[in-house]
């Protein structure tokens, strides 16, 4: 569905060519293998507080790299995960040169552009949005609250990939030049070009712009502790008007055995006006204020979470009794062939849906990349809505057997300050590191 | 350029000249809009098609021209409860067999109530077409409007309403929406009040409805892989119907918002917030003022993006956010100019007198330079083909036409009248149109440490309890 040339330069930077001519338009995406979980404890945050730092000036483009794309009409962003970190720009055709060069300038020549001063500043900047995004926003930490509950304080999922603020603090800019020249360059990248480009003229850019930047050294995959799989009871307290509960499933990692099946698996359940706990808890009898359901794939490992918002006045050990319910009826009946369908229709429907746009977070780019980094083939979306569409009853039944029992789940209460009454009983309160 | 550089660790590399300058931005991208083809059903509304083929996907938009400025004074809200009562149900469904019959054509309809309009959408694969024209018929004719879908819809709207209470940036926008607008239907969004939605009974609903959901003004735009002719003919066999169920609409146009003449500082305190919510602004003008690209330029400057003013200062030079804007807020009779952040709470005092700094600074000593407003008009013109891409922007773009009545050639007449703009127009709509001396201060946030220096600003400062 998205047709592609996928070449290997000498250093080994991976590059996915993708034409499209509709609009005098070029998507230029690259995904460097590296995230929150490649941090070593002690240096949490690093990883995006990096990915800042990527946008600050390279070498041969000091003063910055959004002045010079967006003078070009271009929009630009990137982004951290706990896996890897994407940067993209979406410019006008004429400006495909450009936004190449500024990639390859800052994989290959960031660190004489990282002065202290350009840290200190970048790492106040971190701080900030962890307050604007998680601190100072309702339920913000509980997802920081449940990765130290779940995962154990060596695996790499135990902690946000935005950082422990002590941490962030005392990270220092070698730490930064440090971690560039173990992650960022040319074999632990990939490079996705989508739109207006002639494959062959694009390859050559390519090559002169990017080819000699050296490659770096060999890259260990994180270690990856056993995820302990017991039930827990944890409860935060936190600046809102309504408790919430968090049910967590440690599940299968992306593109792996029963993970698409756990994500039709979350629609059915609680995701949506069609879903079965909408119907229930929302529209017939009003116990709940807010759901919603997600099979959380991460490379790694995933996790699998309901979560449902008390209408005033409702106890959470309600809304925990209807999850545990209606997940027991999936795994005893399994799910209609009406309801079957309609997951088949929208998968279809999604993945074309998401042919649209080149670039950006989840354009064609991206796409390529995630495929490409994940599974090694950028061909892989075919895969992928196969996994979807070839989802049976009996699957459905199977994974919510296998991963979503009572015994399984990690439970967080998050409460209004001061309001305990409100958690599930035997709560523990939680720990958030800052 | 290219000599000393190095790869720290990495040894010494060849310098190649070439690769180490800076490449041009090359010519700039060429579009013009699609053509609309315009028709008129036999209901009385306009349809207008936009073909755009590059995989096989329609997005429908249907905008009626009523939204919560026409919220009875009484009862702000009302638009945004009778949108949720749409999609509650109809003669042949109930809202969850509605949601079930869009998500079986791999769609799902939002939709959207604005001040001036209320826009109903939906994106599905070109071979449902019809049949998502057919559900959206039935929600505009044969809307159940049920005293029991009233009664859950009141019910999630008032846990919405106690739930946005605890988000600092939703006070402080309606505070200050309030504050700018006062008593003018602009005035509140289209949450409404609680108090207001305690009171909405099933009979306001219905004659609001009545009233609002009109085919004469509205327009439904299809944007996409079909045939024009194919898109019209299908919105007739499935909107040609639609009658309005009053002879004519009650609502009295909006007026143009006087301004409150109030500059002030208003504080909603949240002891122990780490953050403070900023908003500092005031009226703004309406989409059909005279000097809109000029404007449109002045805010790219100024702070519409990343690498503007207010952002390079407040973010990139002092770290005391992790962003911020300024936006021209244009309605259709009025609008707002802001500008917000949201910063560490000592930080606080700093950020509002850097923002007055900047606003005095662009209409006075610090006029836009050459380059600059250079880089500001080439970001708007050259990322002005970034929105031509999907069916959805095309019909938002229409939607646009629509809500403000524009004449069609304004997509193509866009580039050329923004690189026309001087720097000349650029101070002078400064002047007029960003008014430090007008503005309201809205600060959400841990009052304790800063409120005493913001008497500093020359204005009342007074304490607010933001109704919800």
């Amino acid at each position: 569905m998205i047709p592609f040339t996928k070449h290997t330069l000498g250093n080994g930077l991976q590059v996915v060519v993708h034409e499209d001519h509709h609009l005098p338009l070029v998507a230029v995406n690259v995904w460097y293998h590296v995230g929150s979980a490649n941090e070593a404890p002690g240096r949490s945050g690093l990883a995006h507080l990096f990915e800042h730092l990527m946008f600050k000036g390279a070498a041969h483009q000091p003063h910055g790299f959004f002045e010079p794309l967006q003078k070009a009409g271009g929009s630009l962003n990137g982004s951290t995960s706990a896996d890897r970190t994407n940067y993209w720009s979406v410019v006008p055709e004429g400006a495909t040169e450009l936004a190449l060069w500024m990639e390859a300038d800052r994989m290959g020549w960031l660190v004489p552009a990282l002065s202290t001063e350009r840290f200190e500043t970048e790492r106040e900047v971190v701080l900030n949005e962890r307050r604007q995004s998680y601190e100072n926003r309702p339920y913000g930490l509980a997802y920081f609250a449940l990765s130290e509950a779940i995962y154990p304080s060596d695996h790499p999922y135990h902690w946000p990939t935005i950082g422990y603020p002590s941490d962030l603090r005392a990270a220092t800019v070698d730490n930064a030049r440090a971690f560039f020249e173990q992650y960022y360059h040319p074999a632990n990248a990939s490079l996705a070009i989508a739109g207006d480009v002639r494959t062959d003229a694009v390859m050559r850019l390519v090559e002169r712009l990017f080819g000699a930047i050296p490659a770096g050294p060999a890259l260990l995959a994180p270690k990856i502790p056993a995820v302990p799989v017991a039930p827990r009871r944890l409860l935060l307290e936190d600046r809102v008007e309504l408790p919430r509960l968090y049910l967590m499933f440690p599940s299968p990692a992306l593109f792996t055995e029963d993970d698409a099946v756990l994500d039709v698996t979350a629609d059915l359940v609680a995701n949506g006006r069609t879903s079965r706990l909408y119907r229930t808890l929302l529209h017939d009898r009003r116990r709940a204020a807010g759901l919603g359901a997600g099979q959380g794939s991460r490379e790694l490992g995933s996790l699998f979470q309901v979560v449902a918002t008390a209408a005033p006045g409702i106890m959470l050990d309600e809304l925990r009794v209807a999850v545990m319910d209606e997940l027991e009826r999936l795994a005893t009946a399994g799910p209609s062939e009406a309801e079957l369908e309609r997951a088949r229709v929208q998968a279809e429907a999604s993945f074309l849906y998401r042919l649209q746009t080149l670039g950006g977070f989840g354009g064609k780019a991206d796409q390529l990349n995630a495929y490409n980094v994940y599974t090694g083939s950028p061909s892989y979306f075919e895969q992928d809505l196969d996994r979807y569409l070839r989802v049976t009853a009996a699957d459905v039944q199977r994974a919510v057997r296998t991963f979503l029992s009572a015994g399984q789940a990690v439970a967080l209460s998050v409460v209004p300050q001061g309001q305990r009454q409100w958690a599930l009983e035997l709560s523990e309160p939680a720990v958030v590191t800052s | 350029m290219g000599s000393g550089t190095f790869r720290a660790g990495g040894g010494d590399l060849v310098t190649d000249d070439r690769r180490f300058v800076m490449p041009a931005a090359g010519a700039p991208a060429h579009v013009t809009f699609p053509p609309m083809v315009r028709a008129t059903l036999s209901s009385g509304a306009r349809v207008w098609t936009i073909h755009h083929d590059t995989i096989p996907v329609v997005t429908i938009a249907l905008v009626v021209s009523v939204g919560s400025a026409c919220d009875p004074a009484a009862a702000p809200g009302l638009a945004g409860v009778v949108a949720d009562l749409l999609d509650e149900g109809t003669d042949r469904f109930d809202a969850i067999g509605l949601a079930e019959a869009f998500a079986s054509l791999g769609s799902e309809l939002s939709i959207d109530v604005g001040p001036d309009t209320t826009t109903f959408t939906l994106t599905t694969l070109t071979r449902f077409m019809e049949r998502a024209l057919a559900l959206l018929g039935d929600v505009m004719t044969r809307p159940r409007l049920h005293e029991s879908d009233l009664e859950r819809v009141r019910e999630m709207r008032l846990n919405r309403l106690r739930q946005v209470r605890s988000s600092a940036s939703a006070v402080a926008d309606r505070a200050f929406l309030s504050a700018a607008f006062g008593a003018h239907p602009y005035g509140h969004g289209t949450l409404g009040t609680s108090a207001a939605l305690a009171r909405v009974s099933i009979d306001d609903v219905r004659a609001f409805h009545a009233a609002a959901m009109r085919p004469l003004g509205a327009t439904l735009i299809i944007a996409g892989a079909v045939a024009a002719q194919d898109a019209i003919e299908a919105a007739e066999r499935q909107l040609g119907g639609w009658q309005a169920s009053a002879a004519v609409s009650l609502f009295a146009p909006v007026p143009a918002a006087m301004s409150s003449g109030l500059a002030r500082v208003i504080v909603v305190d949240r002891p122990g917030a780490p953050q403070t919510e900023v908003n500092v602004g005031h009226l703004g003008p309406a989409r059909n003022v005279d000097e809109y690209h000029a404007l449109v330029t002045l805010n790219a400057l100024l702070g519409g993006q990343f690498s503007s003013r207010i952002n390079l200062n407040l973010r990139e030079a002092r770290g005391l956010t992790y962003g911020a804007r300024t936006a021209f807020d244009f309605r259709v009779r009025s609008g707002t100019f802001s500008c917000e952040t949201n910063v560490q709470g000592d930080a606080t005092p700093l950020v509002v007198s850097e923002i007055f700094k900047e606003f005095e600074a662009v209409g006075g000593s610090r006029p836009a330079e050459t380059d600059e407003l250079e880089r500001a008009k080439s970001s708007i013109t050259r990322g002005f083909v970034r929105q031509f891409e999907t069916s959805e922007q095309l019909a938002h773009a229409a939607a646009r036409l629509a809500t403000f009545e524009l004449s069609a050639d304004i997509f193509d007449r866009f580039v050329p009248e923004v690189e026309a703009v001087t720097p000349e127009a650029v101070s002078a709509a400064a002047r007029r149109h960003i008014r430090p001396d007008d503005a309201i201060v809205v600060v959400v946030g841990d009052a304790s440490t800063w409120r005493e220096q913001l008497a500093a600003l020359d204005r009342p400062v007074e304490d607010a309890e933001i109704e919800f």
